[in-house]
């Protein structure tokens, strides 16, 4: 029993749990607060999503969505864990996002190009802005955050400059795939029969599952992940043994923004979002991803479940009630989940002293004495 | 209630996860002497102070101030009692003037506002009864490591503490400067302060101290009076055992060079100055070349200048016979450098990384231990480690998967060795191999060393031990400011005058 | 051109309102990177209490209640960032980018729900205040004068006199450059960090209410801030941490910010047919171009951002 607790994935995974009851708990709250009477249900609207419907074969559909919603998110997710594990806090993911949906959608609407040349557009422009955060930081010295958020602030009206060209003349929207250039949607290739016919299921499922399984070999397995990894953790000693450290927080940005951008492309390219030009805030995706990442423990496997889950709730919060509540109660647990994920070492701090004491009391402690 | 000790410490014992820092221990201070603590690295001096001073609680043992037991949780109760430290490392915040810093923590203030003008005349005042000599409005960063020292003195005597604890205090000293601290001891302890000087090394105990207590590995020794002992005893009592400090060595002729410095400079990251000024010097196969001098002198520059962490201002470096200037920190490994860095645990290790892990820190390149397509190795990875972990005897909780955080300091210190001495390289950089660690181990060490020379290799050492320069190398290179001041043998030259090239009191012209 | 200065003037505030906050946290010892939520709460407190007073209190107590509740607000949401990084050790950035979010999430969840109280079929974050803005403003001719521009004066005398003249303000900086230090003389790092960042909190709160009232007569809450925080974080930085350098360059960070707003009325920048969108992005362009000039040597506080454990020594 000791042994399962003592493992890092167990008590991430019981760190992540508490870190969700107690944002759950404080939503419950503050639900309270603007009407107790109907508190209750609506947590429990939020966390039954598409289970509120009660047509199985409509359940499938919106279960679908929640879906299609949740691959951008694990992209992004992807993409903070990865630059986090170099030691880098990539909140600009959120604009690395925002300029893959530029890119993929002009290509698709204005030059009318096939779904992989948008998708591998939408890569390169995250890429690209990943670097640009990769170069100020290694070149200048620029903290990653602040140039990060500086970036998705230009990138959001850069993007509404760009995609004003392709939009709607009747509305702020950018025109819908479906009509203007079908061959630029992703293949459903059969995967939304699984889903009752939902069309929003493509190749973007799988595809989104092959990247997580790569990244966690990339970062697992291979020479580029024992680098990238050693920087993360100790900067001076990467330096020290000769790894180029410069190099590599450049890289591991590039890599990083290229995850937001292909995100933003597996969604926009199944058709389910359209852009509205006149924007006021980069899209939520890249942030939540930072909630996904620390929810997943760190893992590229803990993404795809966290990603889940933040997905499903946020998704059920369009079912609670709106006389009394508003959608935006999901936007606030998961932000309650993130403050609380801070505290996770700390929890595992307190989980591994715990087990400490308990195993002294039992044997004897070994010899290895720090000198500490 | 009448009692000749100020402060008396009473078989306190203080335990931490693993080992008993102090075992049982007694000391006491009396009025106005000056109280020698001696003991090795690791003997339970610094814990035993950190008590006293209310940094940590012991589990058993009282503490007696003036025959009355007291009890200290902080700092703050430990100020109140009149008890002040000056830490080894200073507590100093160097972007303050000295006066900020002296008043920190007692400011006056009328109205809320800082008021300094009486601070700053009874620091002027301190200064000059103790001969002190300090400008209250200099800011830390820019003056002298013996001034800061001499700041962190009047920090305790604005306080009007009386009971002074200097912890190692002459260990970043010029030898000049030590004489002046000895003086201003001495003057302190006439003055009716009692003081309690934390020390490893011999000579100044018996130079400053009426008395002198004795910690061995967590353990109370014994206190002698100093004018009734000899050093030989005081080693006896501090090692247990009458250690051979020498390490056995045949005569060797050097071979060819090795490494070529030449005209090297390096800018200093902080100040204006550079901090290794148009250097010189060759290291060849077969000898241990010792860079000498007090800390901070320029030694860290000239090896990252050497190893590729800093680059060169100018000058020109040959390792084998091929210009290394401009090379990368990889491509210098891989040429048949080897770096034991000062910090092990700033520079040398990978905490979060297993032991395995960071033993392959410079090679995980290597065909060895990853494959064509990028991915690592890991069962050969697994049997190197095991080689190294047995070669160079590295103890662990758990082997080759153990995490190096959790390691004792020797070991973690013994796997950078073994790491480092395994790749079997051209030059050796030593930087300090034996910091922090117990005596056992730095024979081990010190023998490591020696085998590189014996084997032919070439061996660049910095240290600020006297005794490991003395001991080890075959030449001793003294850098002073940046400068190397003079080059000697070490069977041909005393302590005494390698101190003088140390503290700038004496220089030749050095061509090497 | 009047309505350039007086923008340039009001974001000039704004900046150096949350800059003073953001510098007092970080001498302190603590990345407040939560300024940009502490600005929303501040803001949304201070919007609802301007709401809940209608129209029939003087001007005298509109100003300073409307000014104390957002200063309240900020510091309450503040002291979340105080346990978690002081009390909890827990990583500041991961910290700050959870009240950010939180900030904007929860104004939202708030404001909708106090207008869904109130009228079933609003389901916005609008928050309108057009008599109350009013109180604010005194116009000198053709320049509306705003008591927040006061108020960003006040606070730069203060900030100034607080670091530099009293003990507190040595003690507090202190604990940023070496807690250690400051441990080792009786004085409690945490206390002194938290003072630190609680006045973080009342600067940014009062940063908040003075932002969503500068240009507009309502605000819409899910918008958050747009990244004023982070901007503010910019020029604390270009003024290496010094509340009278803060100020200067916070008037030139304010400046391209005002262009934004006023720029139609320059005859030949409308000509020019530069999309909006590209004087919004000024701002965020020129703050980046400043970081890149002015990080390579920063005169940031030694211990910022390192979490201060009695045990490590």
């Amino acid at each position: 029993m000791r042994k399962i607790l003592k493992n890092e994935g167990v008590q991430a995974f019981a760190a992540s749990i508490l870190c969700i009851l107690l944002g759950m708990l404080v939503g419950y709250i503050a639900l309270l607060f603007i009407n107790p009477s109907g508190a209750g249900e609506a947590i429990m609207d939020l966390i039954k999503n598409f289970f509120n419907l009660n047509n199985p074969a409509k359940q499938l559909q919106r279960f679908g969505n929640t879906v299609a919603k949740t691959i951008p998110l694990l992209m992004c997710s992807l993409s903070i864990l990865f630059s986090y594990k170099v030691g880098l806090f990539n909140i600009g993911a959120a604009g690395q996002y925002c300029i893959g949906v530029c890119a993929s959608l002009y290509a698709a609407l204005q030059w009318h190009w096939g779904w992989l040349p948008c998708m591998l557009l939408a890569i390169v422009a995250g890429g690209i802005a990943g670097a640009l955060v990769g170069i100020l930081k290694a070149a200048f010295n620029v903290n990653e955050v602040i140039s990060g958020i500086m970036l998705n602030w230009i990138i959001l009206y850069f993007t509404n400059i760009v995609l004003t060209k392709v939009k709607e003349v009747a509305s702020p929207y950018t025109g819908y795939l479906n009509d203007l250039n079908p061959k630029a949607l992703l293949p459903n290739a059969g995967l939304d029969r699984f889903f009752n016919g939902n069309q929003y299921i493509t190749i973007a499922l799988p595809i989104a599952l092959i990247v997580t399984i790569v990244i966690w070999i990339i970062l697992n397995k291979t020479k580029l992940g024992y680098e990238l990894k050693a920087t993360g953790f100790n900067s001076k000693a990467a330096k020290y043994c000769g790894m180029a450290e410069k190099r590599n927080l450049i890289l591991s940005l590039v890599i990083s923004g290229a995850l937001a951008g292909l995100g933003a492309s597996l969604l926009y390219q199944t058709g389910y979002m359209r852009w509205e030009c006149t924007a006021a805030s980069v899209p939520g995706m890249g942030f939540n991803g930072i909630a996904t990442a620390f929810l997943g423990g760190l893992s590229p496997i803990g993404a795809i479940f966290s990603s889940y889950f933040i997905q499903h709730i946020a998704d059920g919060g369009a079912y609670v009630d709106k006389t009394v509540y508003c959608s935006q109660i999901s936007d606030f647990i998961s932000s309650v989940i993130i403050y609380f994920c801070g505290f996770v070492f700390f929890i595992k701090y307190l989980m591994n002293t715990a087990l400490a004491k308990k195993n002294k009391k039992d044997t004897n402690a070994n010899k290895e004495g720090g000198e500490n | 209630m009448d009692t000749p000790y100020a402060i008396e410490m009473l078989n306190i014992t203080k335990r931490f996860p693993g080992i008993i820092a102090n075992d049982n221990i007694t000391l006491q201070l009396k009025k106005g002497e000056i109280h020698a603590l001696l003991g090795e690295n690791g003997a339970g001096k610094s814990t035993l102070m950190s008590v006293l001073f209310g940094l940590y609680q012991p589990e058993e043992g009282i503490i007696k101030k003036d025959g009355v037991e007291v009890s200290i949780k902080n700092p703050n109760d430990a100020n109140a009692l009149g008890i002040g430290m000056v830490h080894q490392h200073f507590k100093l915040v160097e972007c303050f003037n000295v006066l900020d810093n002296i008043i920190l923590g007692v400011e006056d203030t009328k109205n809320g506002f800082l008021q300094k003008k009486e601070a700053r005349k009874k620091v002027m005042a301190l200064s000059e009864r103790y001969g002190l000599s300090i400008d209250p409005d200099a800011i830390i960063e820019d003056i002298t490591i013996g001034m800061q020292q001499r700041t962190e003195i009047l920090k305790m005597l604005y306080r009007d503490n009386e009971i002074l604890i200097f912890d190692e205090p002459t260990a970043v000293l010029t030898p000049q400067e030590i004489d002046e601290l000895m003086q201003i001891m001495k003057n302190l302890a006439k003055e009716g302060k009692s003081i309690l000087f934390i020390s490893h090394k011999l000579e100044e105990i018996m130079k400053v101290a009426d008395r002198c207590s004795v910690l061995r590995k967590g353990k109370y020794i014994g206190t002698v009076e100093t004018k009734d002992t000899t050093m030989e005893e005081l080693s006896a009592m501090m090692v247990g055992r009458n250690v051979n400090f020498h390490v056995a060595k045949e005569e060797k002729t050097p071979g060819d060079v090795v490494l070529d410095v030449e005209n090297m400079v390096v800018a200093s990251e902080g100040h204006k100055m550079d901090a290794v000024k148009n250097v010189s010097f060759k290291v060849r196969g077969g000898e241990i070349v010792c860079i000498a001098g007090i800390d901070g002198n320029g030694q860290r520059e000239l090896v990252e200048g050497i190893t590729g962490l800093l680059p060169l201002k100018s000058g020109k470096l040959t390792l084998l016979n091929k210009d290394i200037t401009k090379e990368s920190i990889r491509h210098r490994n891989k040429m048949g450098m080897s770096h034991i860095p000062e910090d092990r645990h700033k520079h040398g290790l990978v905490l979060d990384y297993s032991l395995e892990d960071n033993l392959i820190l410079e090679r995980y390149f290597e065909p060895e231990f990853t494959n064509k397509a990028g991915f690592l190795r890991r069962k050969n990875i697994r049997n190197y480690a095991n080689k190294i972990i047995e070669q160079y005897d590295v103890r662990s909780g758990q082997g080759p998967v153990t995490i190096a955080r959790s390691m004792s300091g020797g070991n973690q210190q013994k796997a950078i060795i073994g790491r480092e001495i395994d790749k079997n390289p051209e030059l050796l950089v030593a930087v300090q191999p034996t910091r922090g660690l117990d005596v056992g181990a730095i024979e081990y060490i010190h023998k490591q060393l020696v085998a590189q020379r014996d084997a032919g290799k070439a061996v660049l050492m910095v240290s600020y031990e006297l005794e490991e320069v003395m001991d080890v190398s075959d030449r001793i290179l003294v850098l002073y400011e940046g400068e190397i001041v003079g080059e000697l043998d070490p069977k041909k030259t005393t302590e005494e005058e390698l101190g003088l090239y140390m503290a700038g009191a004496k220089r030749d012209e050095v061509k090497a | 051109m009047t309505l350039l200065i007086q923008y340039t003037l009001i974001f000039a505030s704004v900046l150096l309102l949350v800059a003073l906050g953001g510098c007092v946290s970080e001498h302190s010892g603590v990345i407040n990177l939560g300024l940009e939520g502490i600005m929303v709460i501040g803001a949304v407190g201070g919007a609802l209490t301007m709401r809940a007073l209608g129209t029939s209190v003087p001007a005298v107590v509109m100003i300073i209640v409307v000014m104390l509740v957002a200063i309240v607000c900020g510091i309450l949401y503040s002291a979340l960032l105080g346990v978690a990084c002081i009390n909890f050790k827990a990583d500041q950035t991961i910290i700050g980018t959870a009240l950010n979010m939180l900030g904007v999430a929860g104004a939202t969840v708030l404001v909708k729900a106090i207008n869904t109280a109130a009228n079933p079929n609003d389901v916005s974050s609008e928050i309108q205040y057009v008599d109350q803005r009013a109180m604010f403003i005194k116009s000198i001719g053709k320049f509306e004068f705003n008591w927040f521009m006061v108020a960003a004066v006040v606070a730069l005398i203060i900030v100034h006199v607080f670091l530099y003249k009293t003990k507190y303000g040595l003690r507090l900086m202190a604990c940023g450059e070496h807690p250690q230090a400051a441990d080792s003389v009786g004085i409690s790092v945490y206390k002194m960090r938290w003072m630190g960042v609680l006045m973080s909190g009342a600067l940014g709160g009062l940063g908040g209410i003075c932002y969503i009232m500068a240009g507009v007569s309502l605000w819409k809450f899910e918008n958050g801030v747009a990244g004023f925080g982070f901007l503010a974080l910019a020029v604390m930085i270009f003024g290496q941490w010094k509340p009278r350098r803060i100020a200067l360059v916070a008037l030139l960070f304010g400046f391209f910010r005002a262009l934004s707003n006023v720029y139609v009325g320059f005859e030949f920048l409308y000509k020019l047919n530069i999309p909006a969108g590209i004087y919004n992005m000024m701002p965020y362009i020129v703050s980046l171009v400043v970081l890149a000039l002015s990080s390579k040597h920063s005169h940031a506080p030694k211990a910022e951002g390192v979490p201060y454990d009695k045990g490590q020594r």
